[in-house]
């Protein structure tokens, strides 16, 4: 797939930043901080309306049958906008396990709700710290779920849940309608992230696929959401890059506009350099969907992203001095977000892991 | 096969052949002498294999290529590490603008088939004593005399001036106007009288950069080029020729794959160091990095294919990758421990730790420091405002000192 954008896929990326930056409200974000249990409704009406629940689901389903690179486009304005809802990366990820494991059945009674928007999805792997437990405590047993998954992201409101759990000592992945599921909603520093714990008693589910099968196609899952997620931070990193930059360029001090001083300019350069190298990553891997290099590159998005993410907030704040720590200005909404988004979905140890363990078998 | 694809393959055919005789194990032991002989040598095959000039007129002696069959020739070219170090700068930069600026064709047809052979090398003389990320600071004076000019001043950092033949210079023709007002540029005959080259020992042992004296050193009008006060465009526009050139990720120095076999070979606390979770971060922020880097040369290179200007991103490339490379390359002497301490002056950049770590101060500095570079990116790309700058606006005899 080449790695330069076409028009359909650079209108796809002007009209989801145009149509966000019209309907997102950063005052409507703040007060969702302080609410447990509350998502950005206009941001997921505006999801759904644009089609962006369809976008990567396959025509015969009712999708519209793109891709990571075009979901990736998508996720990027959103990460901008630190939109206020986590469905679409965890609707991607239970689509794309529908799509390739071996349900014909179950992928046709969830993938058109879930292109719809009629269905929210959710994804349940990690359990304590570990993101992808090679054992999981979880277990699925005569087609029962039991046991607990940890702040599963938009686990308050999902109607579908792909879970990660064992069976006969084997690990399986499973899909486990909510419904009958107890969640426990977390209070989080990040709450539109919609962060619940899913307690599973005797939850009936249907399993997708066991063993080193289920091996591959979750770790296919998490390379797939890592993209998804590495574009939303890019998109974050990007927009802290020009809230330094215009603000470098109208305040004032010493008589002059801070960003003449070295120790403001370098940093937003700096900021620049991590943003360019992230993107490229996320072209990168967004292109290489399928190809056998696909999670070394999908690492790679990853890790960088993470850290132009974090640095950026971090930088962001510091350059505009007292204001920056303030709630109304709010860049403690990317704060928030870089670090939600660096610990979803496997963290930086997770990914470095993975790239290294694949470089060591590359390398003789 | 793409068109570009089947010359990438025909490139490669070509460096095979020529990589037992010219490659970089050949070399292995040569004195720089040596080196430089051999390097002539491969340059002449190179010219007669129809592999110089490659994105050059027909007109004055190159195949008439794109730009895209040179980067793709000089990537393949680049892993063979043939002796080609001599002639970079100046087919690069000096020649280029030769043939741009200069009248006499015949002469410039002359100077570019001996130049493409290696028979004759050339220097670019910017850098002085008073500035070099200061370029228009320059204070080499020329004046006139008779029909011609007359040249005093002093150069510095000027590659392999020692061995060449000719040499482009940027001269202050007018200390009275602002600083890059006042700037001429000629091409000088390196032998000419009152031109003293003294090489300069680097750090590393090697002495591959030189100061250059100017006594009373006397210059035609005819080697002029553009106009009198022009000079500093013509240094600009030198400096563009090569804006999108073949890079490497690993900022010139040793392939992240030496890094990890290292890390497989030695031990930390009875265990593979690979096993370590500092050199696992490391080697995984490395290869994303780079990866990075990779992408963005990938996709600049895709955009020119299909006639698009590259984005700016490519500038990040020489910023990022040294400085990173200085720093794999002390922790990898860390890796080795005491069996590091030894060192081989003569070692492979790309495939020794020490040699790498002892030269990339040079990197960061060379060709625009890293400061000046994100000054750079800072003001060019993301439109913040100038240093303070007390020479603006000033003349040159003005400037405080």
């Amino acid at each position: 797939m080449s790695i330069l954008y076409d028009e359909g896929q650079q209108a796809i990326a002007t009209e989801s930043r145009r149509v966000l930056d019209a309907r997102m409200d950063k005052a409507r974000l703040l007060k969702l901080l302080e609410q447990v249990g509350e998502h950005d409704a206009p941001f997921w009406d505006t999801a759904v309306e644009q089609g962006w629940t369809a976008l990567a689901v396959p025509e015969e389903h009712g999708g519209l049958g793109l891709g990571l690179i075009e979901l990736g486009l998508v996720a990027q304005a959103c990460g901008a906008a630190t939109s206020g809802a986590p469905f679409l990366t965890g609707g991607y990820g239970v689509s794309q396990a529908l799509v390739q494991g071996g349900n014909a059945a179950l992928a046709a009674q969830w993938l058109p709700r879930l292109a719809s928007g009629e269905a929210i999805g959710c994804v349940a792997i990690a359990e304590g710290n570990a993101a992808l437990p090679p054992a999981p405590a979880v277990s699925f047993a005569d087609g029962k779920l039991s046991g607990t998954k940890p702040a599963v992201p938009g686990g308050q409101k999902a109607d579908v849940a792909l879970v990660w759990a064992s069976k006969d000592g084997q690990p399986v992945l499973v899909l486990a309608e909510l419904a009958g599921a107890a969640r426990n909603a977390v209070d989080s520093y990040d709450n539109s992230r919609l962060y619940a714990d899913l307690v599973f008693a005797g939850t009936p589910a249907t399993e997708l696929a066991a063993g080193d099968a289920a091996r591959a196609l979750v770790l296919d899952v998490m390379g797939r959401m890592a993209v998804v997620t590495a574009h939303e931070q890019v998109g974050g990193a990007e927009a802290l890059l020009h809230i330094a930059r215009d603000y470098a360029n109208t305040r004032k001090a010493f008589g002059q506009p801070i960003g003449m001083f070295q120790a403001i300019k370098h940093r937003v350069a700096e900021m620049y350099g991590l943003v360019e190298i992230a993107r490229a990553n996320c072209i990168h891997a967004a292109a290489s969907e399928g190809t056998a290099e696909f999670l070394t590159a999908a690492a790679d998005a990853r890790i960088s992203a993470t850290e132009a993410y974090d640095t950026n907030s971090r930088d962001c704040v510091q350059i505009h001095g007292g204001i920056g720590v303030t709630w109304e200005l709010g860049l403690h909404l990317h704060m928030r977000r870089a670090r939600s988004l660096a610990v979803e979905c496997g963290n930086l140890v997770f990914w470095e892991d993975l790239l290294v363990e694949r470089l060591q078998g590359e390398v003789a | 096969m793409s068109e570009l694809e089947a010359y990438r393959a025909k490139a490669r055919a070509f460096l095979e052949s020529m990589a037992p005789k010219y490659g970089r194990d050949a070399r292995s032991g040569n004195t720089v002498e040596q080196d430089l002989a051999l390097g002539r040598e491969y340059m002449a095959k190179k010219y007669d294999a129809g592999f110089a000039g490659i994105n050059w007129s027909p007109d004055i002696g190159g195949q008439g290529l794109t730009h895209l069959h040179k980067i793709t020739f000089d990537a393949e070219e680049m892993q063979f590490g043939m002796p080609v170090q001599f002639f970079g700068i100046s087919l690069g930069m000096p020649v280029p603008i030769l043939i741009h600026y200069c009248e006499d064709k015949e002469f410039v047809k002359e100077r570019v088939r001996k130049a493409l052979r290696g028979e004759e090398i050339w220097c670019q003389m910017f850098s002085e004593p008073s500035g070099g990320s200061d370029l228009a600071a320059l204070r080499t004076k020329v004046e006139s005399d008779g029909n011609g000019w007359k040249m005093n001043g002093q150069k510095i950092w000027t590659s392999w001036a020692q061995y060449c033949d000719y040499g482009v210079i940027v001269t202050r023709s007018d200390p009275t106007v602002e600083k890059h007002k006042g700037l001429t540029y000629f091409w000088i005959d390196m032998k000419s009288k009152g031109v003293d080259v003294r090489p300069i020992k680097l750090a590393g042992g090697d002495s591959h950069v030189n100061e250059i004296f100017f006594d009373d050193v006397r210059i035609e009008d005819s080697q002029r080029l553009g106009a009198v006060g022009g000079g500093f465009g013509v240094s600009l526009h030198t400096l563009m020729i090569e804006r999108y050139i073949a890079t490497d990720s690993g900022g010139f120095g040793p392939h992240l794959d030496e890094f990890v076999k290292l890390a497989k070979r030695v031990d930390i606390n009875a265990k593979p160091a690979i096993e370590d979770g500092r050199v696992r971060s490391a080697i995984a922020r490395n290869h994303a990095m780079r990866a990075g880097l990779d992408s963005i040369t990938k996709r600049a290179f895709a955009m020119m294919m299909a006639g698009m200007q590259p984005g700016p991103e490519g500038s990040l490339q020489k910023l990022v990758a040294v400085r990173s490379r200085q720093k794999l390359s002390e922790m990898a002497m860390d890796l080795m421990g005491n069996e590091g301490l030894a060192f081989d002056p003569h070692a492979y950049v790309k495939t020794d730790w020490g040699t790498s770590w002892l030269n990339a101060p040079t990197g960061r500095i060379a060709g625009g420091s890293d400061e000046v570079l994100l000054n750079t990116i800072a003001e060019k790309i993301l439109g913040l405002p100038q240093d303070y700058r007390p020479d603006k606006g000033v003349p040159f005899n003005a400037i405080p000192a």
